[in-house]
């Protein structure tokens, strides 16, 4: 089994699924090239008519994957952050998000929206925020926010071959983080959320790089006497409630780690739905852990105190421990 | 262009084609009447954006398409619906929302019916812009043969995917064509509070986009000029625009007086109305009598009132049908 970056990962994944399918295309700007290095060397295989470059034009991006998608295609489009969903909000929102539903299913939707999300790059407001929470409300998406290389290919194939839009999120810190994947070919359901870590005392729901940071707070929180159980969501639509709900039935606290804003973010949802379905195995509120309600600040300094951090992490499983 | 009352020589038209799209442009006619009566009896709960004034627009331009052909086409009147081959009981299935719509009564006004081509109307103007540009591509990837044509208004021309659209199709040399009625009506405003300039496809040139300026009023010139544009597209040459001088000739929607539009320019529009035109046509030509267009008129008549008695007669959704259909497949 070999060890590969999350790019190498994407690549082989979207790779595989060209090569078995040829109704499955990339666009996106400079997918040729490759921005992050996921779609690089595709045209070499497919060629240019699947491997398009567009122009500077995320709403048509978006707009163009559904055109695609209706009319007998199965796009891969990437968006190049998740800060610029909001120039293709309409597309996404209003338009693909609801058209399996106003068509009357007369046409199946498959689309994958890739996009690169989050900090790590000190570069601001508009190239460094996790949106995905802003994609809950809409009826009709699926959303995906892979952890590792592992799952990074395994969610990415079953995304491609899903007759639903599915907006994929991947953390643009984790595009060079090595991880194994097996040579035989494997999907990962949409919809299953990973155990990362069995605990007793509190559930950590985290995804996307926050995995990474809530295991290392529950190693040290083991060494304080502490069993947190680390659940990876992998999809946040659809969630696995069954996963989540039998951990918080044994635990009795739930703390949501995501690096989002809190205010509407995921973890409200999640929160919300562990109460309605759950009260009674809560033996303290849930905890949100998440980032303050500000445009993500500028510089490594100030992204650094925005961004959840292992003590805050810490700091939230103290609380719903007290 | 000023499309009013001019001398000009009759575009050239097969009788029987010129005779197939007043049929189609009556029919269009009569269901918006029909319907416009249904509102004023309280009848209906379906607010009408009608096109009464533009028919020949839509039933000219979708005389050139395929069945195979796409389409994308407005909330503006029903002729691009009926043109493309969506039928009465389709249409109405859809507006009462019943479930033995093409798309299930889940469209109401939103109507597609992809066995002809009818790909979706969207309800945010010019969001189909990337749509179309999506399927003109797909049909350049697959090398299917289609064309696209994207049905719009001078109104849209506003929105920011405008000039997108244009650079992309023209970049790619899309099989698409866009059809651009400029009806004078922005909503509540005339367009001259809203474009900047008296015609739209002179900016296509910018984009390295062959365009034409068409009589709107006159089916035979609407569907001329389209075909010219839909065989460039299907040789794979590229985009073209036209635009076609329309009129409004009433409110934007049913629900207000359309108070600011002149009764002497809506007289005027009057004259040149394109069922006139195109029936005065048809009896200087020896094409059909008065008594046969009489016929036609009462065919359309009868072929809306079954549809809409049909719809009407049928059942709501139900509960199960309204909260299904979200997803593709199952979901957990």
């Amino acid at each position: 089994m070999a060890e590969i970056p999350f790019t190498a990962a994407l690549n082989r994944a979207m790779a595989e699924e060209m090569k078995q399918d040829e109704r499955v295309v990339v666009l996106g700007e400079d997918v040729r090239a490759g921005f992050f290095g996921a779609t690089s060397g595709l045209v070499d295989i497919f060629g240019p008519e699947r491997v398009l470059n567009t122009p500077i034009w995320e709403s048509g991006i978006a707009g163009m994957a559904l055109g695609l998608a209706v009319t007998g295609l199965r796009p891969v489009a990437e968006l190049m952050f998740a800060d610029f969903f909001y120039l293709a909000a309409d597309e996404i929102a209003n338009q693909m998000a609801s058209w399996h539903y106003v068509t009357g299913g007369q046409t199946p939707v498959p689309i994958v929206v890739r996009t690169a999300a989050g900090g790590g790059f000190a570069i601001g407001y508009n190239h460094s925020q996790c949106t995905e929470a802003s994609f809950l409300n809409p009826p009709g998406l699926k959303i995906v926010a892979p952890s590792t290389a592992h799952d990074a290919y395994g969610l990415l194939k079953s995304a491609i071959r899903d007759d639903n839009p599915v907006l994929f999120i991947e953390h643009k810190l984790l595009y060079g983080v090595p991880g194994e994947v097996p040579d035989e070919e494997y999907l990962i359901p949409l919809g299953e959320a990973a155990v990362r870590r069995e605990g007793k005392d509190v559930t950590v729901l985290a995804w996307s790089t926050m995995v990474g940071k809530a295991l290392q707070a529950s190693e040290e929180l083991e060494k304080q006497g502490v069993s947190v159980e680390v659940i990876d969501a992998r999809t946040l639509v659809p969630l696995d409630e069954a996963t989540l709900l039998a951990s918080v039935a044994k635990t009795g606290r739930l703390v949501t780690v995501e690096e989002g804003r809190k205010r509407g973010g995921v973890g409200a949802e999640i929160a919300a739905t562990v109460m309605e379905k759950a009260f009674g195995s809560l033996k303290a509120p849930v905890v949100r852990v998440a980032a303050p309600n500000i445009p993500v600040p500028s510089g490594p300094a100030a992204e650094a105190m925005h961004v959840p951090s292992v003590p805050s992490i810490i700091g939230g499983v103290r609380t719903a421990l007290a | 262009m000023e499309a009013g009352n001019v001398a000009r020589d009759p575009v050239p038209i097969e009788p029987k084609m010129l005779l197939e799209l007043y049929r189609r442009m009556v029919l269009v006619r009569m269901a918006e009447t029909i319907h416009k009566e249904m509102l004023d009896r309280q009848e209906f709960y379906l607010m009408g954006h009608f096109g009464t004034g533009q028919e020949a627009v839509g039933i000219g331009m979708t005389a050139a398409l395929l069945p195979t052909d796409y389409l994308f086409a407005t909330h503006r009147g029903i002729a691009e619906f009926v043109g493309k081959g969506m039928s009465q009981e389709d249409i109405w299935a859809e507006y009462y929302c019943r479930s033995v719509g093409p798309a299930k009564g889940k469209g109401g006004l939103h109507l597609s019916d992809y066995k002809v081509g009818l790909v979706g109307l969207v309800g945010s103007l010019g969001a189909d812009y990337s749509i179309a540009v999506g399927a003109a591509l797909s049909s350049k990837i697959q090398k299917d043969g289609r064309v696209t044509l994207y049905s719009f208004g001078e109104g849209t021309s506003s929105q920011s995917d405008f000039g997108s659209t244009l650079n992309a199709a023209a970049l790619w040399k899309l099989p698409l064509v866009f059809g651009m009625a400029n009806n004078q009506w922005c909503e509540f405003a005339h367009y001259s509070d809203h474009v900047a300039t008296g015609d739209v496809a002179p900016r296509a040139e910018g984009y390295g986009i062959p365009w034409s300026i068409a009589d709107g009023q006159d089916v035979a010139a609407a569907y001329a000029a389209t075909q010219e544009a839909v065989d460039r597209a299907r040789r794979g040459e590229g985009p073209s625009f036209v635009e076609f001088k329309t009129y409004r000739a009433g409110p934007h929607f049913s629900g207000e007086p359309g108070a600011y539009m002149a009764e002497e320019d809506l007289c005027r529009w009057r004259e040149r109305d394109p069922l006139l035109v195109a029936e005065q046509r048809l009896l200087a030509e020896g094409v059909a009598t008065r008594d046969e267009m009489d016929k036609i008129a009462e065919a359309a008549r009868a072929e809306v009132t079954s549809a809409v008695e049909r719809a009407r007669s049928l059942p709501d959704v139900t509960y199960e049908e309204m909260i299904s259909g979200v997803y593709a497949g199952e979901v957990k």
